[in-house]
């Protein structure tokens, strides 16, 4: 538990240190006013809500892309990764809590595009169903670091981990359908789809904007959960295999 | 007159070290199944939004929006050359050289704006059949060139903003993100800029894309030729607008940095 905090902690301080890192809080309002005036021109108030909800998922991503994705690479690069394989404390733990304290950050850009979304556009997101809300966001924000820790281990193996993180952006929102219903997408498409938790989250959270009732609850949690639960048993599982590699072949510090 | 020959002779391997620099990022198989899976996904993800409205007209507006932004999108990261040549440890020795860097960042980050544009028109031309948008033959080769000056447009304005932010040694993606999206806010790529205050409709034409893209609009709605040389004109003119104060600024901006020593120490 100290190492997850300690991690945490560092991560942090990265995030102060380098305005970089603070990408998607600036982003995150601008797609909202973007997909607020698409909605508006169309008359479409209606879509407020799709509006509001998909930057968060394009923030979130994007952290776990740019940020949670390179945390041992960083580590690599700045010499600090021997020191911290050797010492006593779990470096997985470490690592999972500089995943967690980036993850959790973005939980920021809920509050920045509902109020662009109040404030510039003068529409109120309506939740009608907080404890289903609360839920899904919770899995979401596991879900998302559990995808976190295979992209920190698999960045670690590629050398085209930069082109990954400059790629992987749009496809897992079409798929993810953190705007756009995945039912719009081809039917070739969906099954595909299915097995991005994104478009899961997405589905539920926009269920949980609509006044109706919401159908198959537990299902649905339960997927964004399992797939998220994938990524972690994967992640870990990498990690380790990894470690035990770099440090066989006397590789723990090179790219 | 020798002077433009030195200029052009540095342009000329600024150049060719930014294609160097191009083909070390990218094999073959990256571009093609990494970064233009990324390009065609773009423009499909806005396309489809066409479709949660129900409209053709939305479809097609907002998929030719989005796939000439990917052509400005490349000028706009030429703003990472100054993080590039300062990771390199080669900013310094820029600085000092005596041709003008500005002449270097100019021409080193075109590459850039040609895969860009090539990335665009990719994304334009494979995936506007699929959403159904016809392109009037043979006046759809126009396009190319537009995109190409959308995308120089866009180099300009990133060039300015390279010298802004030159001595600062974090924060170049920041910049280069946020301009990024700003521009698709405000350049009538997602709507058109009379949905805009009047003050805002003003603002977007001083910036790059929004003339240019105004052009292919109308190239591929049929519109008449004087109306799209109207607007290439006006792209034409806010591209030697950005490059002019580009290049009357960043030689201040670079020699503030030596003064004070902020190209390589400081924040």
């Amino acid at each position: 538990m100290r190492a997850f905090l300690a991690g945490a902690r560092v991560q942090l301080s990265f995030i102060r240190a380098y305005p970089d890192a603070l990408i998607p809080f600036f982003t995150a309002p601008l797609f909202t006013v973007i997909f607020m005036m698409i909605f508006r021109h169309s008359g479409r108030p209606d879509l407020t809500g799709y509006a509001a909800i998909a930057p968060v998922f394009i923030a979130l991503w994007w952290l776990a892309l740019f940020q949670s994705g390179w945390v041992i690479q960083t580590d690599r690069w700045s010499g600090t990764i021997e020191l911290l394989v050797a010492a006593p404390s779990s470096f997985a733990a470490n690592v999972l809590g500089r995943i967690v304290a980036t993850t959790m950050l973005g939980v920021v850009s809920f509050g920045e595009a509902w109020l662009v979304a109040r404030v510039i556009f003068g529409a109120a997101v309506t939740v009608h169903h907080w404890w289903t809300f609360l839920a899904t966001v919770v899995v979401t924000l596991a879900a998302m670091a559990g995808t976190a820790v295979v992209m920190a281990s698999l960045f670690v193996l590629t050398r085209s981990a930069a082109t990954f993180s400059n790629s992987a952006s749009y496809p897992f929102y079409v798929l993810g359908g953190i705007l756009v219903p995945v039912s719009l997408l081809p039917s070739w498409l969906r099954p595909v789809s299915s097995i991005v938790f994104l478009s899961w989250s997405a589905d539920l959270l926009r269920s949980t904007l609509r006044p109706g009732s919401i159908h198959h609850l537990a299902f649905r949690l339960g997927m964004v959960g399992v797939l998220g639960a994938c990524g972690f048993v994967a992640g870990a599982l990498l990690l380790s295999w990894i470690l035990h590699r770099v440090r066989g072949n006397g590789e723990l510090a090179h790219t | 007159m020798s002077r433009l020959f030195e200029n052009l002779r540095v342009a000329r391997f600024a150049v060719l070290s930014g294609a160097y620099d191009y083909f070390a990022i990218y094999s073959l198989r990256s571009w093609v199944f990494g970064w233009m899976v990324r390009v065609l996904s773009q423009v499909t993800f806005f396309a489809l939004i066409g479709k949660l409205l129900k409209s053709d007209e939305q479809t097609q507006f907002l998929l030719i929006g989005n796939a000439v932004m990917i052509g400005a999108m490349g000028g706009i990261f030429g703003l990472n050359m100054t993080t590039a040549e300062r990771a390199n440890g080669t900013l310094s020795l820029l600085v000092a050289s005596p041709s003008r860097p500005v002449v270097v960042f100019a021409a080193r980050g075109l590459y850039v704006v040609a895969d860009a544009v090539l990335s665009g028109l990719l994304g334009l031309f494979i995936i506007g059949p699929i959403f159904d948008l016809h392109f009037p033959w043979p006046r759809v080769l126009l396009v190319v060139p537009l995109t190409t000056l959308v995308g120089l447009s866009a180099y300009c304005f990133s060039t300015f903003l390279a010298g802004v932010i030159l001595r600062k040694r974090e924060g170049q993606g920041l910049v280069v993100n946020t301009t990024i999206v700003a521009l698709m806010a405000l350049c009538g790529v997602n709507v058109p800029v009379s949905f805009f205050p009047t003050w805002l409709e003003w603002l977007a034409s001083l910036l790059p894309i929004t003339n240019g893209l105004e052009a292919i609009r109308d190239t591929v709605n049929g519109a008449p030729a004087a109306t799209i040389a109207w607007n290439v004109l006006a792209e034409l003119a806010v591209a030697t607008g950005w490059l002019s104060l580009a290049l009357a600024t960043f030689g201040r901006f670079v020699g503030h940095g030596r003064r004070d020593g902020s190209l390589e120490y400081a924040s």
